[in-house]
C-alpha cells in the first residue's frame, strides 16, 4: 500500500494537469516499511520522450539521480514514479510495464479534459512480464464536472 | 574504493546497502566485483550476454558511462557511481486497458447488428467503444439521443443547460410531459439510460463556450451538432477543425433541413459554406419562426445515421455534400460542398487558430443591463392603464396566426412587416404601446415608429408571454 501526503498529491494534481494534453511524469520520494510506503514528497520532472507526448513519457535519468541524491540527503529513498494517461483510464499499460523497474510504486493518474480524474498504483514483477495493483491512498481528489 | 549508490529496488540483493565501497580501477570491475559479492545483482544489471540492460544507466558522478568510455571508463577512489533506472511509458502501448467484449445479453440486444455483415461482432465493438459528442439535447438531440443510445454507442456526452417546457414536447421526443420542469440533461439521460443501461452518459450542464468547448470536445471522437444559434455553430465548427474532429450538422426551420459532415477529412467545414453569419435577428429560431415536430425528427436521424456510419467506417460518408430536405415537397436535394483554400479556420492559411468570442463574431451585443427600460412599459402598468381607461392606442405586431392562438383585448393588430406601409393609420400625438410574443418584434417596431418621429412609444416588456405570467394566466403560452 502507498500513501502519499496531501501536499505531494497537490504537487503531482497541479503538474500533470498542467501537462495535459501531454502525459506528465515525475519521481515520489519518501519511505517504506515492508509493504507500507509513504510518500511525502513528489518532484514533478520534464518528460523526454521525442516524439508524441500525448500517449508517452520518458523521465531523465539525471532527474533520478538528482532525485536520489536529495532523498539521501534527506534520509529518505526514491519510492516510485508517477505518471498521467491523458483521457485514459489509470491502468497499467504494455508501455508501462515494459519500461518500469521491478519493486517500485508506479501511480498511474487518470486527467480527463485537463482534469484529475481517478489514479492507481501498480508494482511489476522481477522481470517485468506482469504487474499487480498496489492500494492506493491520496487525498480526495476534488474534481468536478461542468 | 569507489562508492556505489545502490537504488531502493536492488537494495533487497545487496544486504539492504544503500551504498557499497567496492575497489576497482574501471567501472566494469567495480561492478564485477561488486556482482560477484552480490550475485543476485547481477542479474538485474546485465542481460545473460553480460550486455549492461538497456533500462539500467550507470553514472560517474553525473556522466552516463555510455556516453564516456563504458566498461572501461576508468574510476577514481573519490568516484560516486550511480545505478540509476530508466523508467519511461505512457497510455498507447501493445497492452490496451481490458479487451471490449459483449456480453451473453448484449449479444441478444445487438443481434440485428450482428447478422448484418457490414455490422457485425466488430462494427459492434466498435459503436461500443465510440465517443460521441451531443451538443443540445433539443429538437435534434432527442431523436439522435435515443438512436444512438440503442444502436449501442459506448459512451454519449451531452451539452445542455436549458430545462424542459411544454412547447418541447411537440417534437423533442426524449423527453415526456412528466418532465415539464426538469433538466434536459437528466431527462435525456434516463430516456437513453432506460432504452440501453449499458452506455455511458456524461453530462455537461452549461452552455458551451470558447474557454471550455476544447476541453469537454478532446474528449470523443466525433461532435453532432444539434444547436439552434450561430455562434454555438461557428464555435463548434471552429473547435472541431481545430481538434481535427468531425462535426455532424444539421439545422431545421419549419419545413426544412440541411445536414452534412463539417472538418472531416480534408472535406470543408461549416466556415466553408457560411464565411459570416447573417445579421443577427435576419435568420428566425424555432422559437421564434416555429417548426414542423417531425422535421428535428427527419434531420436527427440523418445525423444519427452518418454518425454511426463513420463509426462503422461503412458507406458514403455525407462529406462534401450539403442535404437538403424539403418536407412539404417531400424532396431530397443536394449542393456539393468543397473546402474553400482561403477558409479562415481550415484553409491553407488559417488566420483562426484559436476559439474567439463567438456572440462578438456573430454581432450579438452583450445584453445592456436594464439600460433600455426607457421606452419599455411593464405588462402590470398596461393593465393599469386600461384600468384607468388611459387614452393609448395598443398594437400587436405579431402575425395573424399567432394571434388566433391568443390575444390581449382592445389590441389592434398590426404585423411587424406592415408597420413601414400602415404608418399612416397612426397618430405621432397618441400615446402607443406595442406588444409581440416576448418583446423583441415590438421593440423593433418600437425603434422603426421612433425613427419615423413618433415620440410617444412604449414597447411592452416581455410580450404577451409575460402578459400571460403577470396580468392574465388564461391567455396560453406558446
Amino acid at each position: 500500500m502507498i500513501t502519499i501526503a496531501r501536499e505531494a498529491w497537490e504537487t503531482i494534481a497541479v503538474h500533470l494537469e498542467a501537462a495535459y494534453p501531454k502525459e506528465g511524469c515525475g519521481i515520489l520520494l519518501g519511505t517504506t516499511d515492508d509493504d507500507r510506503r509513504q510518500a511525502s514528497t513528489a518532484e514533478p520532472c520534464r518528460n523526454i520522450y521525442q516524439g508524441e507526448q500525448a500517449d508517452r513519457f520518458q523521465l531523465d535519468p539525471l532527474d533520478i539521480l538528482a532525485a536520489d541524491r536529495r532523498a539521501r540527503e534527506l534520509g529518505i529513498d526514491v519510492i516510485g514514479f508517477f505518471h498521467s494517461h491523458p483521457d485514459c483510464d489509470a491502468y497499467f499499460s504494455a508501455t508501462d510495464l515494459a519500461n518500469s523497474w521491478p519493486w517500485y510504486s508506479n501511480v498511474v493518474v487518470s486527467v480527463r479534459a485537463g482534469k484529475v480524474h481517478h489514479a492507481a498504483a501498480f508494482i511489476a514483477n522481477d522481470d517485468q512480464t506482469q504487474s499487480t495493483p498496489e492500494d492506493l491512498n491520496h487525498p480526495e481528489i476534488t474534481w468536478q464536472k461542468y | 574504493m569507489a562508492k556505489v549508490l545502490i537504488p531502493t529496488p536492488l537494495r533487497q540483493y545487496a544486504d539492504k546497502n544503500d551504498s557499497l565501497s567496492v575497489s576497482g580501477g574501471t567501472v566494469g570491475e567495480v561492478l564485477d566485483a561488486l556482482t560477484m559479492q552480490y550475485p543476485e545483482l547481477r542479474r538485474h544489471l546485465y542481460t545473460d550476454e553480460g550486455k549492461l540492460r538497456s533500462f539500467v544507466n550507470v553514472y560517474v558522478a553525473d556522466e552516463d558511462i555510455r556516453y564516456l568510455n563504458k566498461d572501461a571508463t576508468p574510476v577514481k577512489d573519490t568516484d560516486t557511481i550511480s545505478i540509476v533506472p530508466s523508467i519511461a511509458g505512457g497510455s498507447a502501448g501493445v497492452a490496451e486497458p481490458p479487451a471490449v467484449t459483449l456480453d451473453k445479453d448484449e449479444v441478444l440486444r445487438y443481434s440485428r447488428h450482428l447478422i448484418v455483415p457490414e455490422v457485425g461482432m466488430e462494427g459492434q465493438l466498435k459503436l461500443k467503444q465510440a465517443k460521441v459528442l451531443m451538443v443540445g439535447a433539443g429538437g435534434l438531440g432527442a431523436p439522435l439521443g435515443l438512436y444512438l443510445a440503442a444502436a449501442g454507442v459506448g459512451r454519449i456526452g451531452i451539452v445542455d443547460f436549458d430545462v424542459v417546457d411544454f412547447t418541447n414536447l411537440q417534437r423533442q421526443v426524449i423527453h415526456g410531459t412528466k418532465d415539464v420542469g426538469r433538466k434536459k440533461l437528466d431527462s435525456a439521460a434516463e430516456s437513453m439510460q432506460d432504452i440501453n443501461p449499458y452506455l455511458r452518459i456524461d453530462k455537461y450542464e452549461t452552455a458551451l463556450t470558447s474557454e471550455n468547448a476544447l476541453e469537454i470536445m478532446r474528449d470523443y471522437d466525433m461532435v453532432i451538432d444539434g444547436t439552434d444559434n450561430f455562434p454555438t455553430r461557428y464555435l463548434v465548427n471552429d473547435a472541431c477543425v481545430l481538434l481535427g474532429k468531425p462535426n455532424v450538422y444539421g439545422s431545421i426551420f419549419r419545413f426544412e433541413g440541411q445536414a452534412t459532415v463539417f472538418a472531416y477529412q480534408g472535406g470543408p467545414c461549416y466556415r466553408c459554406l457560411y464565411p459570416e453569419p447573417p445579421p443577427p435577428g435576419l435568420v428566425p429560431s424555432c422559437a421564434e419562426g416555429g417548426v414542423l415536430g417531425i422535421l428535428p425528427g427527419t434531420i436527427g436521424l440523418i445525423q444519427a445515421t452518418e454518425a454511426v456510419k463513420l463509426i462503422l467506417g461503412i458507406g458514403e460518408p455525407l462529406v462534401g455534400r450539403l442535404l437538403l430536405y424539403d418536407a412539404l415537397g417531400m424532396r431530397f436535394r443536394e449542393l456539393k460542398l468543397r473546402r474553400n483554400v482561403e477558409c479562415p479556420v481550415c484553409g491553407d492559411h488559417p488566420t483562426v487558430t484559436k476559439l474567439i468570442d463567438y456572440q462578438q463574431f456573430c454581432g450579438i451585443q452583450p445584453q445592456p443591463v436594464q439600460t433600455a427600460t426607457t421606452g419599455e412599459i411593464d405588462p402590470v402598468e398596461v393593465k393599469a392603464k386600461l384600468d384607468r381607461g388611459d387614452r393609448f392606442v395598443f398594437i400587436d405586431v405579431r402575425e395573424p396566426h399567432e394571434r388566433q392562438i391568443c390575444s390581449i383585448p382592445h389590441t389592434t393588430l398590426i404585423p411587424l412587416g406592415d408597420i413601414p406601409k400602415r404608418v399612416n393609420e397612426l397618430n405621432s400625438a397618441d400615446e402607443i404601446v406595442l406588444h409581440c410574443k416576448s418583446g423583441v418584434r415590438s421593440g423593433k417596431a418600437a425603434e422603426f415608429l421612433r425613427q419615423a418621429g413618433f415620440k410617444r412609444v412604449l414597447n411592452m416588456k416581455g410580450g404577451i408571454l409575460a402578459w400571460s405570467d403577470k396580468v392574465d394566466p388564461s391567455v396560453p403560452k406558446y
